[in-house]
């Protein structure tokens, strides 16, 4: 359904991607995961052909470059940040969006009621809170029924309900056979969303394969905060004794550890059975080692 | 429906709730008005009143009609890339090109419309109250404001395409309505005579200002042989002769609209979102 090949961007002296390559079939989902400023949205900008870039890019067999307007037929582009006109309504903002996807006014506000907006329809887009407008822009993104979905960050303002809700509606999306490109920094969702991953560093593919074998490469960390009940010694000594935890300090009442993002639920596990008594957690965002994960992929090369 | 339709009435759907459309109609037909009134208490209007009515609103018009219109057209493309909605509108199946068509379109139809309802209700009120047999040279007035708006709104789009936001654009937009409508008689009109004190070096002067050349193919129709014109008006009737000075004048007008938009269609195309 997509097909990037060597697609690179520079800006002056600067490389913005570089020789980036990517398939991605009907019915499959590939998250594109960087830090910020790792080239995810100007990957997606490209594919959509709202950047100028050199290489390849093909939707549905249809050259980007050439055949902009057709491809962008066959795409739902949801932005990291979705601007609408904020002195339309959110039906104004369906309609419009619709005419120009030459989709029809009821199957417009069948989109807007699936994704919660049904009773909102005639509020200002400039009145909807950022999580409702991502909503909008959703619906937006899903009004032509589109076979290739491209998702900029989907998840970046929306609460932990929201997010849950969205990790269902890309499994359906996949369900129903649509390619799905998304990006995220929430390493943590990539095994539970994607089938593949790319992760850009700089610019430059840094790991691409299987969702589950970037999840088990280990180079995806998250920072747990614990506060105990007055038992900071034996609970240090219980997370030593663990494989999953490391740089473990301790700040007052707190704990402050790093292990790998799926291993998190281990942690506080090991603490429970040892009896320690965990009065508040917090969870820092995944983040991705890209030096690691280079370290990795060679040894998994040398094997 | 064709993707520049669709932005067209967006874009005068927007015009109508903005208000501004109203404001300039109200604006055109209160000076439209005012200035037969004036005419009517110095001689009355009767055979001649709108032929100088025609005349009273030009130089008003010429003012008016290019500030309007390159402000409209200058705030078209910057404004959707200030808030981030050029973005959204390129990411659906429709050209570059074909947006910026549809807010041209958009705009022109806005403007035609405030131009219509101004000068056609102050038209309408005035011969009510008059009986009047001239009303040829205010109708023709009102197409050529028209056909001003139409150039101003393309060079305003190109000044648009070429800003990083609204505000920049306003600025330019305002700076080229000074040059051309103001700064443009004494400035380039003084070069010319000092280069060359001609009839043939003025028309050349004129062709390059859509405002200048509007102003003279207005000043022909009501005084044909252009005396009020001086070396220029002598050159248009006596060598050109008035059919080939129009056409002249009216080309430039036409290269005008199409120069800028085409203009600002490349570089829009050949611009990231």
């Amino acid at each position: 359904m997509l097909r990037i090949e060597g697609v690179s961007r520079r800006y002056g002296n600067t490389t913005v991607l570089d020789s980036v390559s990517l398939a991605l079939d009907a019915g499959s989902v590939t998250a594109v995961v960087g830090e910020n400023g790792a080239g995810k949205t100007t990957l997606i900008k490209r594919v959509v052909g709202l950047i100028k870039f050199e290489g390849t890019i093909t939707v549905g067999g249809v050259d980007v470059a050439r055949k902009g307007k057709d491809t962008r037929r066959m795409i739902g582009y949801l932005p990291q940040i979705p601007a609408f006109h904020g002195d339309l309504s959110v039906r104004e903002t369906a309609l419009l969006y619709a005419a120009l996807k030459r989709v029809e006014g009821p199957a417009a506000h069948k989109r807007i009621e699936q994704v919660g907006l049904g009773d909102h329809v005639d509020k200002k887009v400039a009145a909807l809170s950022g999580g409702m407008r991502q909503r909008l822009g959703l619906a937006i993104a899903l009004l032509a029924d589109p076979p290739l979905l491209i998702l900029d960050e989907p998840a970046a303002s929306l609460d932990t309900r929201a997010r849950l809700e969205l990790r269902e509606l890309v499994k359906d999306q996949r369900g129903a056979g649509k390619a799905i490109l998304l990006s995220t920094h929430w390493i943590e969702d990539v095994p539970y969303i994607a089938d593949h991953a790319l992760v850009l560093d700089h610019g430059k593919a840094a790991f691409q394969g299987p969702a589950l074998a970037l999840a088990a490469s280990g180079v995806t960390g998250s920072r747990l905060f614990l506060r105990l009940n007055g038992s900071s010694p034996d609970a240090i000594h219980v997370l030593e004794s663990t494989s999953v935890a490391s740089d473990i300090t301790r700040s007052g009442d707190w704990i402050i550890l790093t292990c790998v993002a799926a291993d998190k639920a281990r942690v506080v596990e090991a603490l429970v059975r040892a009896g320690v008594h965990i009065l508040d957690f917090r969870v820092e965002e995944a983040s991705i080692d890209a030096s690691a994960l280079k370290v990795h992929a060679a040894d998994g090369a040398r094997q | 429906m064709n993707a520049i339709v669709i932005v067209a009435r967006k874009e005068l759907r927007d015009a109508i709730r903005s208000r501004w459309l109203i404001a300039f109609a109200i604006t055109f037909a209160a000076l439209a008005l005012v200035i037969s009134r004036v005419q009517s208490d110095s001689g009355g209007l009767g055979e001649q009143g709108f032929n100088r009515t025609t005349a009273g609103l030009i130089n008003l018009c010429l003012l008016l009609v290019p500030l309007l219109s390159l402000i409209l057209g200058a705030g078209a493309i910057s404004g959707e890339r200030e808030r981030g909605t050029l973005a959204t509108l390129l990411s659906q199946p429709i050209t570059s090109t074909e947006l910026l068509l549809g807010k041209y379109l958009g705009l022109t139809v806005a403007v035609w419309g405030a131009l219509a309802a101004g000068f056609g209700g102050a038209g309408l009120l005035v011969s009510l109250v008059e009986p009047f047999t001239d009303i040829g040279h205010y109708l023709f007035f009102v197409v050529l404001s028209a056909a001003l708006a139409c150039a101003m709104l393309s060079a305003g789009l190109f000044v648009s395409v070429l800003s990083d936001n609204r505000a920049k654009a306003l600025g330019a937009a305002i700076l080229l309505w000074f040059f051309l409508v103001l700064a443009y008689d004494l400035g380039a009109i003084a070069l010319a005579l000092a280069v060359a004190s001609s009839g043939r070096a003025l028309t050349a002067v004129a062709v390059l200002n859509p405002v200048e050349a509007i102003r003279i193919i207005a000043v022909m129709s009501l005084e044909p042989d252009l005396e009020i014109l001086g070396p220029l008006g002598a050159y248009l009737t006596e060598r050109l002769g008035t059919a080939k000075a129009a056409t002249l004048l009216g080309g430039a007008v036409a290269a005008w609209t199409v120069a800028p938009l085409a203009a600002a269609a490349y570089f829009l195309r050949n611009q990231d979102a």
